[in-house]
């Protein structure tokens, strides 16, 4: 690692270079060219001037904090400097680090922007200068100055409560190139070596409260380990290990399927940046506040809501462990995974504390958790899944659940997912919709567009597919669902077709559109044209005799016995023997088993009556086809 | 002769795999392809085999699964759960049927095992404990799954779903069914999390094809069966002639059932003895119409004259009032009116007597009370009770051909239009 410095062997001295170039009278401040430092006992000075790039004392001495020097001034006889920071790569949060796309490069900063940090500082936190270069994507080992490149990125971070920021001017946006590196280090710490008899120290202070007030901090909590001892009757069940490994994907398409399929936790979630930043801004300010609220998300299924929250979750954990958060419990639960909604509450409780309890006595335990301060307490994030199934007459799961995040002591922070955009009007009494508030997002379906920037980042470089074929796929899908299941399984599905059809086993090629066709055909075809076709000849007729009593009725239901005449008269003009009623009747209940007719229960006998699910012009098209 | 029984026996009804079901190939790959990456690579798989009954959805997944254990290090390692919609008719039981068959209940021991709630817990807590690479795929085979879809929140099917689209235990989810329409009847959320695949089984074999396989079916192996003089007469005599050929062809149309074909194989199997050593055109002429014989005209058979006549009285009024219900008394009355033309007053009973035919009729299920619920409330006045006919005209007509010595009166007033 680079030590960057040597601040507390020597005194520094720092002074003005020139006469004030200008004075304000009304903060009484003068303005200065250039700062002068100098070290004790050495004649080398460094000459600071306003947009230079310098290295200020940060934590410690590996991790200096980066800046661009705007102003300097003189007030109230403290040498002041006005600057704009970055921020390097290890002070960016973990989660907003995702916002950038793609790897940043070690030494990358970023500009910074934010209200938590003042951009005054006392000139004597400064260490030294810094050269920071621009540079482009494909310079990146180029630099000719024995120095390391930076890679630009190309999104700004932002702090998360500057939301409204206009946009920067192009050059403060643009990407800076920070080197200190390695070499420069390693002459720097020579240097040290040199003035090693200095007398130390500059005043710190000053420069830790700098260093709180720009990435803010809390003291880290230590986490409480839930340590209730578990009796081996609780020991937890599991499916027992293989004894061989199972085999890795070989092949392109094999990589690709792996990747395609929808457990695989895909690195980013694309197209959902604006969802996952409104409710990581929503949970990270109610856990910083260390209140609690409640959030309504919709979407129809395969929209990713469940995994955008877990994703929201991940980064906010490597916040915390960062101790950019305060430390937090996070709990899910799923309304389809319990039994009852009750369960619900002892669920809740045994991930929380681990303890088992009925339900009443679990809510009880809840009620006084949530309902009184505690020491150390630390926020909860609770998820609720599939939140319609937690309605029960009186609701009151769903009150409890939104009641507890506004209790004064109960840092929790509730976030619910559901399919339906009105549930809350739709089946939630007054009281209840009322405590979940309006924080509500709703997801949309995808569009075929997103739906292939889904693959593509998911395929991330492996080549399996032809851009058509992709197109087609997230077209159709969206067109119909906008589900990222429904296109990640087609996708899935056309790799193996592709691999079954290519003539060459060792050489698969590219999935193209035929395959592609073919997997759409699969799921999405019904079969209820083909059944017929291969049914019985008398199951046929059976059915054209039932289109041709609805003809004479007029109706579209007609009873067994009616059918029965009509399918006797057809048989005779066919030219074959009728079947008795027990046989017609069986070729009937063949017919309603596989849900071509629609029968009533099959005790009436004769008197059933005989719908059918199937449209009239597909059957008529399927008999008349052969 | 015992061992030609015993063998064909088996294989018509214990349903002996053959080596390779026919016709099916592409369905057959697909489902191999797919269940060999359950066991081979870990991946999470959901299908359904979708086909009318008897159709061999269950023999295609059991040649691909005997196929598949075959192979060393798949027998090992994949592990199954079979559970069918008839025997698991809740969450409750198809979950405790789960932990058994996976043996997970030796985790907790001899302790009587939880609640429901208690169970699913359970149950995803150890699926979720797994991992791609590292634990034993399972094999979730689920028989009859439209049924598994009319469960309380298709809780079962939802947690199943979702392991299979998440990354936990690798399963397979198979479900076979009969119908056509099963995913409109998956909620929302659970179709989401099924991956849509179909595989459709559909009888598409023509008649020569069908041929061949009755023949299949019956015919003895030439090397492994002892004698072999008695397996040569055997199998020369499953030659197809005219009249065998008709009957199959009958058979055909009506349905391409392989389960009904063994029904009549079967009947034919029974009359094969020491005196009747091969099978002849003339007993598979007798199993089929045995087979197609209509059940309520056999029923009418054993009735008595006067209950027959109350059948008749009931086709009268059933076309008088064009099929609507009718009570007892418009019943004695049509009969009565039936006697009064008469002048021989064989058949005249009371009112009690009739009664009690009657009620027989209503046992058999000839007739049938309009409304069950309100005929138990109204039990005393038993002869206004609204019923229905059950049977069609032809049915009647039918049944007196073959009554024996039927009275000709009685004959001729079923045939007269007017009652």
């Amino acid at each position: 690692m680079a030590r960057y410095l040597t601040r507390n062997r020597l005194r520094r001295i720092y002074k003005w270079g020139g006469f004030p170039v200008s004075h304000d009278r009304k903060l009484k401040t003068d303005e200065y060219d250039s700062l002068h430092i100098s070290l004790e006992d050495l004649p080398r000075t460094t000459v600071i001037t306003n947009g230079q790039y310098i290295l200020i004392e940060g934590v410690d001495d590996d991790h200096p904090y980066v800046a661009k020097v705007t102003k300097l001034i003189e007030s109230d006889k403290k040498k002041k400097a006005l600057v704009q920071w970055f921020a390097r790569v290890g002070e960016v949060p973990p989660n907003k680090l995702k916002l950038l796309g793609r790897e940043p490069h070690p030494q990358e900063i970023f500009y910074y922007e934010g209200p938590t940090c003042e951009d005054e500082i006392d000139v004597e936190s400064i260490l030294n200068t810094v050269q920071v270069h621009q540079s482009l994507l494909d310079d990146v080992h180029s630099d000719g100055d024995d120095s390391d490149e930076f890679l630009p990125s190309v999104k700004e971070l932002r702090s998360s409560s500057d939301e409204e920021e206009e946009p920067q001017e192009e050059e403060e946006e643009e990407e800076e190139e920070f080197c200190a590196r390695l070499d420069s280090d390693d002459e720097i710490v020579a240097k040290k070596s040199k003035r090693g008899a200095a007398a130390p120290r500059t005043p710190r202070s000053a420069r830790k409260s700098q260093a709180s007030m720009r990435t803010p901090r809390k003291t880290p909590v230590k986490k409480a380990t839930p340590t209730t001892p578990r009796t081996p009757r609780h020991a937890t069940p599991s499916i027992p290990s293989r004894s061989l490994p199972a085999r890795q994907p070989g092949s392109a398409l094999e990589e690709a399927r792996a990747r395609l399929h929808v457990s695989s936790v895909p690195e980013s979630l694309p197209c959902r940046e604006q969802e996952f930043q409104d409710i990581y801004n929503f949970v990270e300010s109610k856990v910083m506040d260390g209140t609690g609220g409640c959030m309504y998300i919709s979407g129809v299924p395969g929209t990713g809501k469940t995994a955008t929250v877990h994703e929201v979750i991940r980064s906010l954990q490597r916040a915390s462990d960062a101790d950019d958060v305060p430390a937090f419990n996070f709990i899910e639960i799923n309304g389809m995974k319990m039994t009852d909604p009750h369960q619900a509450y002892v669920q809740i409780l045994q991930k929380l504390t681990g303890q088992k309890a009925t339900p009443d006595h679990a809510a009880a335990l809840l009620e006084k958790r949530f309902s009184h301060a505690g020491p150390k307490k630390e926020s909860t994030v609770l998820l609720v899944d599939e939140l319609d199934l937690l309605w029960t007459r009186k609701q009151n799961v769903m009150y409890n659940l939104f009641d507890w995040p506004t209790r004064r002591h109960g840092r929790l922070v509730v976030l619910t997912i559901a399919n339906t955009m009105d549930l809350p009007e739709r089946i939630m009494i007054n009281r209840v919709a009322s405590r979940l508030g309006l924080t509500r997002m709703s997801f949309q379906p995808y569009s075929f567009k997103q739906l292939q920037q889904i693959i593509m980042s998911r395929l991330n470089k492996v080549k399996a597919f032809e851009e058509d074929a992709l197109q087609l796929v997230s077209r159709k899908v969206a067109a119909l669902s906008g589900d990222a299941r429904r296109c990640l399984d087609i996708c899935r599905r056309a790799t193996e077709i592709c691999e079954h059809t290519s003539l060459d086993p060792g050489a698969p090629g590219l999935v193209g559109m035929s395959h592609v066709m073919q997997a759409l055909d699969e799921m999405f075809s019904s079969a209820y044209v083909t059944a017929i076709r291969c049914a019985s000849v008398q199951e046929q007729l059976f059915l054209r005799s039932v289109l041709m009593e609805f003809r004479r009725l007029g109706l579209e239901e007609a009873t067994f016995q009616q059918v029965l005449v009509q399918h006797q008269a057809l048989c005779r003009v066919e030219g074959l023997q009728p079947p008795s009623v027990s046989e017609a009747l069986a070729a009937c209940q063949r017919l309603g088993a596989c849900r071509l007719l629609l029968l009533e229960p099959s005790r009436l006998g004769v008197l059933q009556r005989v719908r059918l699910n199937v449209s009239q012009d597909d059957v008529l098209y399927a008999l008349k086809a052969e | 002769h015992l061992q030609v029984q015993t063998l064909l026996r088996e294989r018509l009804c214990h349903q002996q795999l053959p080596q390779r079901p026919e016709g099916v190939d592409s369905q057959h790959k697909h489902l191999m392809e797919l269940l060999k990456r359950t066991a081979v690579h870990g991946e999470s798989n959901s299908v359904l085999i979708i086909g009318p009954r008897g159709t061999g959805k269950t023999q295609l997944l059991r040649c691909v699964l005997a196929e598949l254990l075959a192979e060393e290090d798949v027998d090992k390692t994949l592990l199954q759960v079979h559970l069918n919609g008839l025997l698991q008719t809740d969450d409750r039981i198809a979950l405790k049927e789960i932990t058994r068959q996976l043996s997970l209940e030796n985790v907790v021991g001899d302790q009587v095992f939880g609640s429901f709630a208690e169970n699913l817990a359970f149950l995803l807590e150890a699926l979720k404990k797994g991992d791609r690479s590292s634990s034993r795929p399972v094999l979730f085979i689920l028989d009859e799954f439209d049924l598994f879809a009319h469960h309380k929140n298709q809780t079962l099917l939802y947690n199943l779903l979702d392991v299979s689209q998440s990354a936990q235990t690798p399963v397979a989810v198979v479900g076979l069914t009969c119908r056509l329409d099963v995913l409109e009847l998956l909620e929302k959320r659970v179709k989401s999390r099924f991956s849509h695949r179909q595989i459709h089984l559909l009888p598409s074999l023509s008649f020569s094809q069908y041929l061949q396989a009755v023949q299949a079916q019956l015919h003895l192996p030439d090397t492994t069966f002892p004698d072999t003089t008695f397996c040569y007469d055997w199998n020369a005599s499953l030659k197809v002639d005219k009249s065998v050929e008709a009957v199959l062809l009958r058979h055909f149309n009506s349905t391409k059932d392989f389960r009904s074909l063994h029904r009549l194989l079967m009947a034919i199997l029974c009359r094969v003895s020491v005196n009747n050593p091969t099978i002849k055109p003339a007993d598979l002429l007798d199993a089929s119409r045995l087979l197609s014989a209509d059940a309520m005209t056999n029923v009418l058979h054993g009735l008595s004259i006067l209950e027959l006549c109350l059948v008749i009285a009931m086709k009268h009024l059933n076309d008088i009032y064009d099929g609507e219900p009718f009570n007892l008394q418009m019943v004695y009355n049509e009969f009565k009116r039936f006697l009064q033309r008469k002048s021989n007053s064989l058949y005249n009973f009371e009112l009690p007597v009739v009664m009690k035919a009657f009620e027989h009729l209503q046992q058999l299920e000839v007739v049938r009370p309009v409304d069950a619920a309100a005929a138990v409330a109204a039990r005393a006045q038993r002869e206004y009770q609204l019923v229905r006919l059950m049977l069609d005209h032809s049915q009647i007509m039918e049944a007196l051909q073959k009554y024996p010595q039927c009275p000709t009166d009685v004959k001729q007033w079923a045939a007269s239009a007017f009652g």
